[in-house]
């Protein structure tokens, strides 16, 4: 966990993949993909299951820590129109009947267009964003809002850390620029995205269950 | 043109007489008509072609070698051809007054309906590893069959081959068909497959040394076993350049018998050059010549000079990048050459490949740059003189090269190395003595790819379906599956009908189905999925390379291009250019004033030295280190080598030299085993694991032919794990699963295999975004299936075959025992040493690390992105 205070709010990163706003007791992730798993089954590509669980369990354990009491996905929630399988559903009805108080909002991502909102019962508030809390912006995509620092995802950013004796390392993080941040992808089932770092960003990474402040080079 | 070509070697095949020509003609296998039309050609057959001829008249099957272009093609082409003339002796033949139709068979894949129909079913299928080359076979197959009139069509079906003859040919197949691994696949996904294969005589696959020991190989062991099935008595015929193992390379072209025992083959020698000179350019000083690197052109004066003297020459190249600079660079140092100089590579549109190979043989072109792209080829044009730059690698490469030169049966090729850094001169005086000894090359078969049975069950389950037991007998026909086992098939059944994962049901999943005992494809959209990933190459996403005016140049990397800016210059095709934009996947260019530029790079296994000249460079350094500097080559390289000796030493034959080095940058050990390439990624791997277990220590390390480096931020504890076991061979699988796994080798391994097994699509242009979304990196769904299905037998291949093929488990193991046996000498350097320079700038690197990662998060940087260069590649400029 790393605590921060980003437009005058205090905020938390979580090695979970995710960030919580304390004062509105909510909790931000990114690119959840479920179904991705089912989706590659259904196309004939024999993806074994147990991501979305695991996702599912990560996701618990990060609520329970926290004791938000809003959850807020924003965006790609549900991967493909054919990840929409019946085990998976399955798994997520269950997961949502176990935390059947928490509010639960999605910001719809592009994914999200074409895959189609979630079953009713589970009820997800759906909306095309951006969703306004405090001083932010909660939207999928990144990019500038006119009085709002942008909370985004859909990169799955990824970075490049370099060391000594030719040593690399390349780990998911947050990326803190000066009008908006942006998510690592929540699900571990994705790779690294196109995410150009700007000299202007903070960087954040995720190593061994924390989330750790990558230095520049001077 | 082709006859001029053939001409020229069978002439001087007469030169040399008839003794080679060993058994009489038999009337009942030698056609008058065919003697008439060699007659008429001023040929006359060799004797190893009329063996084969005999041999396929008695039903036999078997492999041909020889040099390129000595005959082979005709060698297996007329047995099939004779079979027909004796069978048919009137009346199949085109009658004379049907002037028409054979004007029109004359001209190659112009072939109307109406002799189509008439024309002679399906009888002989020709497996060739190129499609580039399909095209010259049909020439060259043509030649006969037109002059004896036969009523036979040839027709070539590759990845080129037009959509109005593919249409024509899924009704009626030619007489005689040229086609690739993966055409041949294609084929069998058809449901009528066993019609159309129904009169199969006869399969003749070209260049099976280069196909024998890929998963294309195997492909074509799986098709031949198929089609042996439909057709018990077909003949199948090998065409190989020489090898170490040719009794293998035969009985794994002609599977096993019902009785497990490898069917019967018959090995023919054509014709092997009688002997083959080997010469290296020599710097007239060390002074200034490189350690390390490929891409110098130090001696380009020397190779001008020679190039000077010759009346046409190849200078074979390494690398396409190789290729490109050398043009160039002779370009540049007498731009008058651009006349009559060409280069030629894979990457090349096909069509400028077809003129410089054109060019070569009617003498427009004099000197041509070429890669392996030229070492192909059935079509052959002779030349005065070959050049070879950079290492040899190996014996057989360097003898299949050589025997461009001076070319004819029997008289002695020559070879003009070009080393591009020191350790090459040793380089080439070991391949001489390689050649000398006769230490050739073999090339190992396949041992049961799992991912390519996956594959080719698909295959069959598309085209009409397959039992479990018929299937089975079928699979252990080929050498490749020969130990196949039930449990093994089972899992693959399972993997391809239900995923792979029988404890869990995955009802989305519905691949392959069994109805009644019988595997079939069902879904129509999963046959042409499965239709269009068909193979086994894994290539990067390319990008076609084409002038904004129009016309194709060829294809450089995905990552080379996404390098580039609108107006920054390249070179490409010997031409500088300069980028314009992409779109749909084809990078637009227009010619560039300036010379100066980007050389593309592309990626690919770089090769490494074969065992056989390790083995030779190892004897030349002891004997260096005796003293003895025998041939120009060693003498040159002399000083580089006192140099070694002064500033470290040059290890004994049965001594272990190391290295140590510590600079700012970090600690280096240095150690050298020389055993190739192959076996130092597994053993540094091997070693940097063995060495962290005793302290958290994270290390990156380069390898090459000669030995690896292990680099690390803190000293390691070398002489403590020496005291260790370091090369014990106590827990050694275990340890090296789990360096591989440290060293996300198998990670790596995985991509093919993960192409191969259809988990991942090669995509094709403008592909839906719906395809996008079940695209993932195979890295990726490896570690999905490490953590979620550990026991899928696909990683289990992907860990068997770095261990297997890419770390030659069993040599590692001889290997460490060879190193517990010897004395292990440990120097310091304050300097690197001509051996360790090339390690030290070598950029590819993998790593292994026992750290926490926090740890070494909190010891490492966030650079600021760089900007992107050209290519962040070579750059050529003129006045270098």
């Amino acid at each position: 966990m790393h605590a921060l205070d980003v437009a005058g709010e205090s905020i938390e990163l979580l090695a979970e993949r995710a960030l919580f706003i304390s004062r509105f007791s909510t909790l931000v992730v990114a690119d959840l993909h479920f179904g991705k798993s089912a989706a590659f089954r259904a196309r004939g590509v024999p993806v074994p299951a147990g991501v979305t669980q695991s996702d599912l369990e990560r996701l618990s354990a990060v609520l329970n820590a926290t004791h938000a009491q809003q959850l807020v996905v924003i965006g790609d929630l549900i991967h493909a129109r054919d990840g929409r399988s019946e085990r998976t559903f399955r798994e997520i009805s269950e997961w949502r009947a176990a935390n059947s108080s928490l509010h639960v909002s999605l910001v719809r991502g592009n994914h999200d267009t074409r895959a189609g909102d979630p079953p009713s019962d589970w009820n997800f508030e759906c909306i095309d964003g951006p969703l306004l809390m405090g001083p932010f912006a909660l939207q999928h995509h990144p990019g500038a809002h006119d009085t709002r620092y942008v909370i985004a995802g859909h990169l799955h950013p990824h970075i490049t850390l370099r060391g000594a004796a030719r040593q690399s390392l390349r780990l998911p993080c947050f990326v803190l620029g000066k009008r908006g941040a942006i998510l690592p992808a929540f699900t571990t089932f994705t790779g690294g995205g196109a995410y150009a770092r700007s000299d202007d960003d903070e960087i954040y990474v995720i190593a061994d269950g924390e989330v750790l402040f990558a230095h520049p080079r001077k | 043109m082709t006859a001029t070509v053939h001409s020229i070697v069978f002439d001087n095949a007469n030169a040399i007489d008839d003794a080679e020509s060993k058994p009489a003609i038999r009337a009942s296998t030698f056609d008058r008509r065919l003697l008439r039309w060699f007659a008429t050609r001023k040929w006359k057959p060799f004797g190893f072609q009329q063996e084969v001829w005999d041999a396929y008249a008695r039903g036999e099957s078997g492999l041909i070698h020889a040099a390129t272009g000595t005959g082979k093609t005709y060698a297996a082409w007329l047995g099939p051809v004779l079979e027909a003339l004796d069978e048919t002796p009137r009346i199949a033949r085109v009658r004379k007054s049907d002037k028409s139709t054979v004007a029109e068979a004359k001209k190659p894949s112009r072939v109307t309906g109406k002799l189509r129909a008439k024309s002679e079913p399906l009888r002989v299928l020709w497996i060739t590893p190129l499609r580039a080359l399909a095209g010259d076979t049909e020439q060259a197959l043509h030649a006969p069959i037109e002059a004896l009139e036969l009523n036979w069509t040839i027709e070539s079906r590759t990845g080129d081959t037009s959509a109005s003859l593919r249409r024509k040919q899924s009704e009626r197949l030619p007489t005689a068909l040229i086609t690739t691994p993966e055409s041949l696949s294609l084929l069998l996904c058809r449901k009528d497959h066993e019609q159309i294969f129904a009169n199969l005589r006869c399969v003749i696959v070209d260049e099976w040394h280069e196909l024998m020991s890929t998963k294309r190989g195997v492909q074509i062991e799986l098709g031949l076993a198929r089609l042996r099935r439909i057709c018990p008595a077909l003949r199948t015929w090998g065409l190989s350049a020489t090898l170490g193992n040719l009794q293998q390379a035969a009985s794994t072209l002609l599977g096993m018998n019902d009785s497990g025992q490898p069917n019967a083959a018959r090995l023919v020698q054509g014709f092997v050059p009688k002997s083959v000179e080997v010469e290296a350019l020599v710097p007239e000083t060390m002074e200034h010549f490189p350690w390390a690197g490929h891409l110098n052109t130090k001696l380009l004066p020397q190779v001008m000079a020679r190039l000077r003297q010759a009346e046409s020459a190849i200078v074979f190249t390494n690398t396409r990048s190789q290729c490109e600079i050398w043009f160039q660079s002779i370009i540049a140092a007498d731009p008058t050459w651009f006349e009559f100089t060409a280069i030629h590579h894979g990457s090349l549109d096909r069509k400028q490949r077809q003129d410089v190979e054109d060019g070569l043989k009617t003498g427009r072109y004099r000197v041509v740059v070429a890669t392996s792209s030229l070492d192909l080829g059935v079509d052959f044009a002779p030349v005065d003189l070959v050049m070879q730059i950079g290492s040899p690698k190996g014996v057989a490469r360097l003898l299949q090269r050589a025997g461009r030169s001076g070319h004819s049966p029997g008289r002695t090729s020559r070879i003009v190395c070009v080393p591009t850094h020191a350790f090459e001169l040793v380089e080439v005086a070991a391949a001489r003595d390689a050649i000398a000894a006769g230490n050739i090359e073999s090339r190992d078969p396949v041992d049961r790819p799992l991912d390519l049975l996956a594959q080719h069950l698909v295959t069959l389950a598309v085209g009409g379906g397959f039992t479990r037991d018929g299937v089975l007998s079928e699979l252990r026909s080929t050498r490749a599956f020969f130990e196949l086992t039930d449990v093994e098939l089972d899992w693959v059944l399972d993997f391809i009908t239900r995923g792979g994962n029988a404890l869990k049901a995955y009802p989305e999943y519905a691949k392959v189905v069994s109805v009644d005992g019988v595997y079939h494809v069902a879904n129509a959209l999963t046959a042409r999925r499965h239709v269009m990933n068909i193979g086994t190459i894994v290539s990067d996403a390319s990008i076609s390379v084409r002038y904004l005016r129009g016309g194709r140049i060829g294809s450089v990397e995905e990552s080379f291009i996404a390098r580039l800016r609108p107006g920054d210059k390249f070179i490409f095709s010997g031409t500088p250019l300069e980028f314009v934009r992409v779109r749909d996947l084809v990078a637009y260019v227009r010619r560039a004033k300036s010379v100066q530029g980007a050389i593309p790079r592309w990626a690919g296994a770089r090769m490494p030295l074969s065992t056989e000249l390790s083995l030779a460079v190892r004897d030349r350094l002891e004997r260096a280190r005796l003293g003895d500097f025998e041939g120009a080559d060693m003498q040159a390289v002399k000083p580089v080598l006192e140099l070694q000796a002064n500033r470290s030493a040059i290890p004994k034959f049965d001594e272990l030299l190391i290295e140590r080095n510590e600079t700012r940058d970090g600690h280096r050990l240095w150690i050298y085993p020389f055993e190739g390439r192959l076996v130092h990624e597994g053993l540094s791997a091997l070693f940097a694991y063995r060495m962290a277990q005793i302290a958290p220590i994270s290390f990156s390390f380069s390898c090459n032919d000669y030995g690896f480096e292990l680099l690390s931020p803190d000293a390691a504890p070398l002489e403590e794990a020496i005291e260790n076991g370091l090369f014990s061979s106590t827990h050694l699988l275990a340890d090296i699963l789990q360096s591989l796994n440290a060293a996300e080798l198998a990670r790596r391994q995985f991509r093919e295999i993960a192409r191969v097994a259809g988990l991942v699509f090669a995509g094709y242009p403008g592909q839906s975004k719906s395809v996008k979304q079940v695209q993932a990196s195979s890295g990726l769904l490896y570690d999905v299936f490490v953590r979620y299905d550990p026991d899928n037998l696909l990683i289990q291949q992907a860990n068997r075959e770095v261990l297997e093929r890419q770390l030659e488990a069993s040599r590692l193991g001889r290997v460490l025992q060879r190193l517990r046996e010897s004395a292990v000498r440990i120097v310091h350097v304050d300097r690197p040493t001509p051996l360790a320079f090339p390690l030290l700038v070598d950029s590819t690197r993998a790593k292994v690390s026992t750290e926490k990662l926090v740890d070494r998060v909190r010891r490492m940087t966030v650079h600021a992105e760089r900007a992107s260069r050209p290519g962040a590649a070579t750059v050529f400029r003129p006045t270098e």
